[in-house]
């Protein structure tokens, strides 16, 4: 990672780099969406911009980089209001990573596209073609140069966006949401290149581990206001904000769900195994022999892929992006012309003609977007029933029993395109459970959603009766959802095991550079800082950040008293007892019935 | 006029069939990568990086488009067949020149035939007879006549649509998109109408792949297309999906582009520097357009 | 129906291209700078939907929706047509290079009028606007029909067979733009109805 870095042009460091006063928006529909926001940026802070979708968070970042003008207020970049020649100064000054990369490359090749920036900035073309190659190699894209971006897989496309503003050197960067959709290892290409990234720094993301590597400081916004502006710490270190914010993913170590696992793997352990007793009349749902594909350009995409599922077992497809597993999926579904023997509960399935799979198989696609094409939600689960030629009064059945087992019982008349990300996940799951399908496949079912969103899909998807094959990064969902475990790698199921064995596999960082156990590790040292207790009495508070009670905001250091929840350290010995560190400022009392206080952590 | 066999008809209507149908077949594109009836959803790549150094490469991209130009308004103006399959030849050596593979051709005249074959079908059964033409008569059916006449306009007509359509890879696939839209800039074509073609063309990618991904979606869950209420009403959703995100986008793209310093002008690195050789070509190729034309009105008032 | 090479008299060529560049000079006079985006985007997803087929009995059609591209795009239409009509024919060789002028005037009039009459007539009803769209959808059809007919006999008295066959390809076509576009229609009163409300002569607009 070559990247030059260039000496800060900006040296007055008492002045702030952004400073936003009293900014307030509201849409044209009046729906307000900022209000009374107040905060400073100083060069070199690394923001984490929190809170619940919807909490402002895009549009915030729209005023920062003058992409919207405050209706009331002002943001003050480097000591001027954005407006006029100075805005336009500022937005060359300022990087702005959309969420959805294809917004933002929409130069002829990815070239031309980095260009685009140092050729605005007015560099000569020397300079140019020096920026653009630096960035590009910066990302390791160098071999891509010359590629449309339309040639790009996701993950480089995303590389290539955040190219096209390295390019233009910014000594501020926003990007809204990096890392999702990503696998593993892209998403580490992602975090070595923002730790080397020496400028300052905003990252919008629901990834409390993201932004725990990256940032020093937390920006909690909640319904268009400044809840929180305090070390990223602080508001890792405490639960219930997490919890309020839509950022606690503690659900992912709750015991209870572990013993789930366990009775589910007892009962599967009980009934007959089909390999062991031939004789049981238990044919395989799915069962593929030497699978072969190639795309159109004679590139190898799936090599002889042997596969067996079995009626209702729970399987997870793992891999990192390009081993093949889209490809197999297309495949399984009799989407693509492959080769080889393909049987779907028993009955042959010839390429191109995958009518019969289909009625019995739901999909649910990474992107929803794509799956959802009708005007209302009825409509749009009703749409697979009624292709298949059901009667009206059966679609209804279906569909509304398709509704509530997502959770959306009363969004009949809904349009789906004005739901939230979590809510039409549910509803494109809606619309292929409709079907009541015997296998369902989940391509990446975590992507763009919230911790709030992950946990409720969770819930959803343990409680079907299907046969599961989940394409999943997620590790945590992996172990929740499925016994069995493919891992994919260049075109082969290299290894097929219990999800058990999976789990302490060790060596799959060598076979396909995939570390799934990062984000565990990290998950697990958040945890630790989580080890706390809460409690509440009177304080005297001294207040120096901005600070909302109800519809009382706070912004200037005070003292007051009041009942505050307040966090405890402690950490357990071996015989149970707690130990507390040295106590903090405004906490320096001992709590003498700590220990016999209920505990809301696992331990 | 003369009578001849009803058998003649069988090959009058095949014919055409066969240019509209079978053309595939000849030209060995293979049908089996697009599953079922489907439509074709690739879009090719319209720059062509090899055989990078032939003259037609190497060519300044101002004197190439309007050289091309001229030389397609001269051969569309082409009245004779033999010249019209000398323009052909013509077209068939500077596609050889370019180094270009021939299925890019290939489909590109794919893209004509149903439109041509109708030519082809009624031009010769159609023609308002002249006296002097030569026309005949399918056995006792009087009213369809077979007029040569015709069948000479349609085949000229073909000849003259796939010479320019040949010479369309030599011109545009020999430089890349952008360095072309900035030559037909310096031509006289406003800045902004090229800058529309560029992201056009890359947005028309991403579209045709979410259109895809999309049509798969609606496949996936049992979708398939029939003449009835019920296919334009999913069609009707498909395509109204397809615009509202495309308008959402829309809005995301301009924001990005503002957001990178857009003030309105496309950053423009392209430098032309005409050379001799450059000059010259064009000369050649005005004047081999010019010759076209020349000998075919001598033909014509033979 | 996009006319290839070699069929138009190339006068008649010319000709299109000179009458289809002064509206085209009108037509991008009439949109915001800043909607220049929004038609270069636009433009591609026109381009895609006309890759659509429709079965019809045996032989199945594409959809070319000039009719609602009238209907979102109000003067701006002419352009977006014209943008998508040039990429057809660079990357499909669908409609000849120098017949580009006459198809963008064969689709193009008819999407602004198309435009013209929806928004004149579109009202406020969901009814109203869906039948208007109809209309808009086939009528615009049908003149592209009559335009590509004229355009043809401009060859000579020969074509006239050959314009019989085409007009009749185009009687399901004119069924099928009806019908795809009134739901297109009713798709956006749903979803998203701002987009069938800009007006078609923006004053604004500069």
């Amino acid at each position: 990672m070559h990247q030059l870095i260039k000496p800060n042009r900006f040296d007055n460091a008492a002045e702030d780099l952004i400073h936003v006063k009293d900014l307030g928006y509201t849409y044209p529909d009046g729906t307000k969406a900022l209000e009374k926001i107040d905060f400073q940026v100083q060069a070199g802070d690394r923001i984490a911009l929190v809170g619940h979708n919807g909490s402002g968070k895009t549009t915030l970042v729209k005023h920062l980089c003058g992409l919207l003008s405050p209706q009331q207020g002002t943001v003050v970049y480097k000591g001027n209001a954005l407006g006029e020649d100075h805005l336009a100064t500022a937005r060359l000054e300022i990087g702005l990573l959309f969420q959805d990369p294809d917004d933002q490359l929409f130069g002829h090749s990815l070239y031309e596209d980095v260009a685009f920036g140092p050729r605005n900035q007015g560099l000569a073309e020397e300079a140019v073609d020096l920026a653009v190659r630096q960035a590009v190699a910066s990302v390791g894209l160098e071999d891509l140069l010359f590629k449309p971006p339309h040639a790009l897989s996701y993950g480089q496309k995303k590389r290539a966006a955040l190219a096209g503003l390295l390019a233009m050197q910014p000594e501020l960067l926003i990007l809204d949401e990096p890392t999702a959709n990503l696998d593993p290892l892209q998403e580490q290409v992602f975090i070595d290149l923002l730790k080397n990234y020496q400028g300052t720094l905003i990252l919008i993301s629901h990834d409390l581990i993201f932004l725990y590597e990256l940032c020093n400081r937390a920006l909690v916004l909640d319904a268009g206001r400044v809840h929180h502006d305090y070390p990223l710490k602080e508001l890792v270190e405490h639960r219930p904000s997490l919890r309020e914010h839509g950022l606690d993913f503690s659900f992912r170590f709750a015991d209870s769900r572990q013993q789930d696992i366990e009775a589910r793997e007892e009962r599967r352990n009980l009934t007959p195994d089909a390999e062991v007793r031939p004789e049981a009349p238990l044919p395989a749902l799915v069962e593929t022999r030497d699978l072969h594909y190639r795309y159109p350009d004679g590139t190898a995409a799936l090599c002889g892929v042997n596969l067996k599922i079995s009626p209702g077992e729970h399987v997870a497809l793992v891999g990192e992006n390009g081993a093949g597993k889209s490809t197999l999926l297309m495949s399984l579904l009799g989407l693509l012309p492959f080769q080889g023997s393909y049987h779907f509960a028993g009955q042959k399935i010839v390429a191109g003609k995958g009518r019969l799979v289909w009625q019995q198989t739901g999909m649910v696609f990474q992107d929803c977007a794509d799956q959802l094409v009708c005007p209302t939600c009825y409509d749009e689960v009703a749409f697979a029933p009624r292709q298949f030629g059901l009667k009206e009064s059966e679609v209804e059945d279906l569909v509304y029993n398709a509704l509530k087992s997502v959770k959306l019982d009363d969004f009949s008349d809904r349009v789906p395109l004005h739901l939230s990300g979590g809510e039409r996940k549910r509803l494109a799951l809606a619309s292929v459970l409709s079907l009541q399908p015997q296998l369902l496949i989940l391509d990446e079912p975590t992507a763009g959603l919230d911790p709030g969103g992950e946990e409720m899909l969770l819930e959803i998807l343990a409680d079907l009766d299907v046969t599961l094959l989940l394409v999943c990064h997620d590790i945590f969902f992996v172990r929740e959802l499925t016994e069995r475990t493919l891992v994919m790698h260049r075109g082969q199921i290299a290894l097929d095991y219990s999800t058990k064995d999976f789990l302490e596999d060790k060596n799959l960082t060598t076979l396909n550079g995939l570390d799934y156990t990062y984000r565990n590790r990290c998950a697990l040292q958040i945890q630790e800082l989580q080890h706390r207790h809460e409690h509440a009495h009177a304080h005297r508070h001294h207040h120096d950040h901005p600070h909302r009670h109800g519809e009382l905001l706070h912004s200037h250091p005070h003292e007051h008293e009041h009942d505050h929840p307040h966090t405890y350290t402690h950490s357990h010995s071996k015989d149970g007892a707690h130990q507390h560190p040295a106590q903090s400022l405004y906490h320096d009392h001992s709590h003498p019935d700590h220990e016999q206080e209920d505990h809301d952590h696992d331990h | 006029m003369q009578q001849i066999s009803l058998l003649w008809l069988l090959p009058v209507l095949l014919v055409p069939l066969v240019v509209y149908r079978g053309f595939r077949i000849l030209l060995n594109i293979k049908a089996d990568e697009v599953p079922q009836n489907e439509r074709d959803w690739t879009v090719p790549q319209l720059e062509f990086t090899q055989g990078e150094g032939s003259p037609i490469h190497c060519w300044d991209v101002r004197f190439k488009l309007a050289s091309f130009l001229f030389l397609s308004f001269m051969i569309v103006s082409l009245q004779q067949i033999q010249m019209a399959i000398v323009a052909l030849l013509l077209a068939l050596a500077s596609y050889q020149l370019a180094d270009i593979p021939w299925q890019r051709g290939g489909k590109r005249l794919l893209g004509m035939t149903g439109f041509l074959a109708m030519f082809l079908l009624m031009l010769p059964l159609t023609a308002v007879p002249q006296t002097g033409d030569q026309v005949f008569v399918f056995g006792q059916i009087e009213w369809l006549r077979f007029n040569m006449r015709g069948l000479d306009l349609a085949v000229l007509i073909i000849l003259r649509a796939s010479a320019v359509a040949l010479l369309m890879e030599p011109m545009l696939a020999t430089a890349s998109l952008p360095e072309t839209l900035a030559g037909l800039e310096r031509m006289g074509v406003p800045p902004r109408l090229t800058q529309l073609l560029l992201i056009s063309h890359r947005y028309l990618h991403l579209f045709v792949h979410e259109a895809r991904r999309m049509q798969i979606g609606m496949e996936v869950r049992g979708f398939r297309k029939a003449t009835n209420f019920a296919t334009l009403r999913s069609v009707g959703n498909f395509i109204g999906m397809l615009f509202v995100r495309s308008f959402e986008r829309t809005e995301r793209v301009h924001a990005a582009m503002l957001a990178r310093g857009y003030q309105g002008r496309w950053p423009q690195a392209v430098n032309f520097k005409a050379r001799r050789a450059d000059y010259s070509k064009a000369l050649l190729v005005v004047s081999l357009g010019l010759l076209l034309v020349f000998c075919d009105q001598l033909l014509w008032q033979k | 129906m996009h006319i290839s090479d070699g069929v138009l008299p190339t006068a008649v060529s010319v000709g299109g291209y000179a009458v289809s560049a002064l509206i085209l000079s009108w037509s991008v006079r009439q949109t915001r700078s800043d909607d220049l985006p929004k038609i270069a985007v636009v433009s591609a997803a026109f381009f895609v939907a006309s890759l659509i087929h429709i079965p019809f009995g045996p032989t199945s059609v594409h959809l070319l929706i000039p009719g609602l591209v009238g209907a979102l795009l109000g003067p701006s239409a002419f352009l977006a047509i014209g943008l998508g009509l040039v990429l057809q024919c660079l990357l499909f060789q669908f409609g000849g290079l120098t017949a580009i002028g006459a198809n963008l005037l064969m689709m193009g009039l008819p999407a602004l009028l198309a435009g013209w009459v929806f928004h004149h007539f579109k009202g406020q009803g969901k009814k109203q606007r869906i039948l208007v769209g109809a209309l808009c959808g086939g009528g615009a059809t049908v003149l592209s029909a009559l335009l590509l007919a004229v355009l043809l006999i401009s060859g000579g008295e020969d074509f006239w067979g050959v314009v019989k066959l085409a007009l009749a390809a185009h009687v399901p076509v004119v069924l099928i733009e009806a019908g795809v576009t009134a739901m297109i229609v009713s798709f956006l009163i749903k979803v998203k109805p701002e987009m069938l409300d800009t007006p078609f002569m923006d004053k604004k607009s500069t």
